[in-house]
């Protein structure tokens, strides 16, 4: 259920076109009759009042193949059958086999409406990768138990230790994950929070220090201790109901991370309580932890300073990655947030995104069965990240094993990035996103992609419902590590 | 403290256009409002200069698919594509982005470095079908940036005794075997195309300026390159030994061409190498059908160093010309002659060499876990020079127009800037596993993550019925 701050309103893209599907061919028999321009109730075809000719289609507006069943279509209804219809080259151009264009598309239609596209003719469920969620589906019963969706709760506890910390409960169980100042715009990182306290859940500041504009939404913010402890203070982790140790990061594995002098502005500079124009390292590891005793004692010292906080522990997926996470729970942490190898990044060598660590899917299983076996599971919480990429993923990841995810491209297509992965070359994100260049950073306002959030938040929510309800399930809970409900389709035949 | 190994980049632009991507073009309802100039951060856009009040032909090298043109172009008159050439050049092993990412480590040395996450397949075939581990939170280095210069990536060649020999009164009877050293795993393999002599000397010079050796055939060796002689090695037939005896006199290594009768002709053939020279032997033989029993009858000839050569796809040799060959991928040939010699308990009498289909800086770590000491590699080299190469309808590699032009030393830099780029991704690899000398990587298939076993023991598990 959605919690009564959510309200959902269309909001458009802030650009004049989208990226088009299909292509309207309109060849020289055109006559100009303009009876395309009344037939078509999408606008693809246009006569402006007074206009002997007619506008080239806006191939965008086209809701291709599946209109040619319509009385409608202006393939049919072209006098001279000047029009013709195919796949536009341009949409090639968009996405990539993990995230493909249709997936793309889709999330821009959940965020501008709220609700996952009515379009039939996009898959965007599940991409085109040849592996992991893109293989595995869900096996509907055909007589699941009658569930009202009104009955069906989506709330997690993130807190399972019964410590007497904040009994943490989250509306839906996904969270954003982290991007530090400077890797993204003041406008997304501060509707990103805004969005988790409308939605009753959190928001992650990543290691770039703490803003103070962030402070209306304390309680819906995870403060992150990373390994070059930029802008950690103790009032910073006395501000927040959640604390992040980030040892590892999907997408770069063991690697350190490294900001560059000129990156290090004024404002970056002063976040991270460093000396502006220098680099500044992240290093790997950390390097007062050798061991759980250690990583124990980090736990222990934001025990000691925030008496409510919680502790998430956020690790990569090297193959002893259950280990660690039994190694995390004995420490004291209440959250292990494994990151799979093909998580997101604002920068990290192709080479690392692509060859280390194993993905997600894999370490949700092996992690939640080893914490099953240490008799542990029922009392930490189990976050999957790196790679949910749509609602499918989230319930995936859920009947693997994991209680929720944490997401950050998701969000990121929501404000119409493109994944061009340009992120942090030059003046940074061309779209305005991830950039804190002056021009480019002011491209969209705080209130555009607060809602934005919510719509694709809302939408992928209500995916989740839909799912809950053809299990027959009242709960997101019950659906944990329900791997009967799957099937693979290389496996299950 | 050991030696600090550092390679050198500098900028190298070649002066010729290369592979893109994209492909923009501008409608004729083009009203020449030049909002496309404003909104491009990459200068795509641009007016014409003889008449500015028109715009000029999208310069899409410089496009780096960001879509604000395309969507903020008030009548929708920018239409994007992907570059026919870019489609054309992918085979079923080399792909368009393989080209785009070598021809820009040579022109900058850099490691490439991007946003956002991984884009790929899932999984793919060979080296695509495994990924390495990290280490999360005990590190036997405690490298941060800085602490990289101590990870060695330097490998020895040469044979190596399998115990210590001792005599009645504890005195030392073994002598150890002579042995190469070289700072990087990655030797220069002879050239899959005829080179102009300026390129041949780039080569040879890259491969002395990061101090690693290039296998030439012993007829390409001219005199004047003798100074080099330390850095390349004569690559012959056991016949040629004595033709070219002037050559290996100087040489640290040499290469034999295998044949059948090879094995027990060895030690025969070690002797009179010796006469000659100190240079340590490398046999080079085909991947062909039943390479692990060769290789394992080579080395108990005492073999020294053994190079197998797989096609340029990474693909094992149908050298019998078989109908339905079904060749196996250099990942698994490396797995099965290294399991086949550590079953044999030789495998650390020989230094293994692999080859064939090496593309992407990851296939050198990736084939040393398989059970390799070290790569050569070819097809790269030339890529970074502009080479293309196509696999349909049949193998076709082409040498840019205009290369045998450019300056030796432009052409030597781009080499030497690929293999700064390919060194520091291994640090990368080495450095998130926690391992300080390459050396260790040789087999540890246990810091490897192989799809075919995990997606068994996961899935398989859990679905198969």
């Amino acid at each position: 259920m959605k919690p009564s701050t959510v309200k959902i309103k269309n909001m458009p893209s802030r650009f004049k076109h989208q990226v088009p599907k299909y292509k309207v061919t309109r060849s020289n028999d055109c006559i100009n009759c303009g009876t395309c321009a009344k037939t078509c109730p999408y606008g693809v075809h246009e006569r402006p009042e007074g206009h002997n000719r007619v506008n080239p289609p806006i191939d965008y507006k086209c809701i291709g193949f599946e209109c040619q069943s319509k009385e409608f279509c202006c393939i049919a209804q072209c006098p001279r059958q000047a029009l013709s219809l195919s796949l536009n080259p341009m949409y090639e151009t968009l996405g990539d086999p993990r995230w493909t264009a249709d997936m793309i598309t889709g999330t821009w239609i959940m965020a501008e409406t709220g609700y996952p596209p009515e379009r039939t003719d996009l898959e965007y469920n599940v991409g085109n990768s040849g592996g992991g969620f893109d293989k595995l589906r869900f096996k509907f019963p055909a007589n699941p138990p009658e569930v009202d969706k009104s009955e069906i709760s989506t709330a997690i506890e993130l807190n399972r230790r019964n410590d007497g910390r904040a009994p943490v409960v989250i509306s839906t169980p996904v969270y954003g994950g982290g991007m530090s100042f400077g890797s993204v715009s003041l406008p997304t990182m501060v509707s990103k929070a805004h969005n988790a306290a409308i939605w009753n859940t959190f928001t992650c500041t990543g290691e770039g220090g703490y803003p103070d504009i962030l402070k209306p939404y304390d309680d819906h913010v995870i403060t992150q201790v990373a390994t070059g402890l930029f802008g950690v203070r103790e009032e910073t982790i006395q501000r927040v109901k959640i604390v992040e140790f980030k040892y590892a990061q999907g997408a770069k594995p063991g690697l350190g991370g490294h900001l560059l002098g000129e990156k290090n502005t004024e404002s970056v500079a002063k976040m991270r309580e460093a000396v502006k124009g220098t680099s500044l390292f992240s290093p790997f590891p950390f390097h007062s932890v050798y061991s759980i005793e250690d990583h124990k004692k980090h736990i222990d010292w934001i025990k000691e300073m925030n008496p409510i906080a919680l502790v998430s522990v956020k690790v990569s997926t090297p193959n002893d990655v259950d280990m660690v996470a039994v190694g995390s729970y004995y420490a004291g942490a209440h959250i292990i947030h494994i990151d799979g190898g093909y998580g997101g990044t604002g920068a990290a060598p192709d080479i690392a995104k692509k060859n280390i660590a194993m993905p997600i899917e894999y370490a949700i299983v092996k992690v939640h069965n080893f914490l099953k076996a240490e008799g542990a599971r029922d009392v930490v919480t189990l976050i999957a990240s790196g790679g949910i990429r749509t609602a499918h993923d989230l319930a995936k990841a859920i009947c693997l094993g994991a209680d929720g995810a944490v997401i950050g491209t998701a969000e990121l297509v929501s404000l119409e990035c493109v994944r061009c992965g340009n992120c942090e070359s030059g003046r940074g994100c061309a779209r305005g996103i991830a950039s804190t260049d002056s021009e480019l950073a002011d491209l969209f306002t705080e209130e555009w992609a607060t809602q934005r959030l919510t719509n694709m938040y809302h939408a992928w929510n209500y995916q989740l419902v839909e799912i809950l309800q053809k299990f027959g399930m009242k709960s997101v809970k019950e659906l944990v590590g329900r791997t009967d409900l799957l099937e693979h389709i290389d496996y299950s035949k | 403290m050991p030696k600090k190994y550092h390679i050198h980049p500098k900028v190298t632009p070649l002066e010729m256009e290369y592979l893109y991507k994209f492909k923009i073009t501008r409608g004729e309802n083009c009203i020449n409002c030049g909002k496309c100039t404003k909104v491009c951060i990459y200068e795509a856009h641009k007016r014409r200069k003889d008449d500015p009040r028109k715009m000029a032909d999208p310069n899409t090298v410089v496009c780096r698919n960001c879509f604000r043109c395309i969507q903020e172009c008030p009548r929708g008159a920018l239409e994007k594509s992907l570059q026919q050439d870019y489609v054309n050049i992918s085979g079923s092993y080399w792909k368009a982005d393989m080209f785009l990412t070598l021809w820009k480590q040579a022109e900058d040395g850099k490691v490439p470095v991007t946003g956002a996450g991984y884009r790929g397949p899932f999984t793919g075939a060979g080296f695509d079908s495994m990924w390495t581990d990290m280490s999360e939170i005990v590190r036997p280095t405690r490298d941060g940036i800085h602490g990289r210069e101590y990870i060695s990536t330097g490998v020895e060649l040469g044979r190596k005794h399998n115990h210590l020999a001792f005599d009645a009164e504890g005195r030392l009877l073994t002598q150890p075997h002579p042995t190469v050293d070289i700072p990087i795993p990655i030797l220069f393999d002879i050239p899959p195309v005829e080179l102009s002599p300026n390129v041949m000397l780039a080569l040879i010079k890259a491969a002395s300026q990061i101090s690693t050796c290039v296998i030439l055939p012993a007829a390409d060796i001219k005199p004047e390159l003798e100074t080099y002689s330390t850095n390349i090695i004569p690559f012959i037939t056991e016949g040629e030994i004595d033709k070219y005896a002037d050559i290996l006199k100087n040489a640290r290594l040499v290469a034999i061409d295998y044949t059948d009768a090879l094995p027990d002709k060895l030690a025969a053939i070690k002797e009179r190498i010796k006469n000659i020279s100190n240079a340590v032997t490398i046999i080079r033989v085909p991947a062909i059908s039943g390479i692990e029993g060769i290789v394992s009858k080579l080395v108990n000839s005492g073999a020294e160093v053994i190079h197998i050569v797989a096609d340029y796809r990474g693909l094992e040799i149908n050298q019998d010309k078989e109908a339905n060959f079904k060749p196996r991928l250099m990942k698994d040939i490396i797995r099965s002659i290294h399991l086949k010699l550590v079953e044999e308990r030789i495998r650390d009498e020989i230094t293994l060499i692999f080859s064939g289909g090496m593309a992407m800086a990851e296939h050198v770590p990736k084939s040393m876990l398989c059970g390799g000491d070290l790569t050569a590699i070819d097809i790269p080299l030339l890529i970074a020079l502009g080479a293309r190469l196509y696999e349909e309808p049949e193998k076709l590699l082409l040498l840019p127009d205009g290369l045998e032009k450019i300056s030796v030393d432009i052409i030597t830099q781009r080499i030497v800037n690929l293999m700064c780029a390919w060194h520091s991704q291994l640090l990368e690899v080495m450095g998130a596993m926690g391992i300080r000398e390459a050396r260790r990587l040789r087999g540890e298939t246990g810091r490897a993550i192989f799809f075919e076993e995990i997606d068994q023991e996961t899935f398989g598990k859990l679905f198969k019925q």
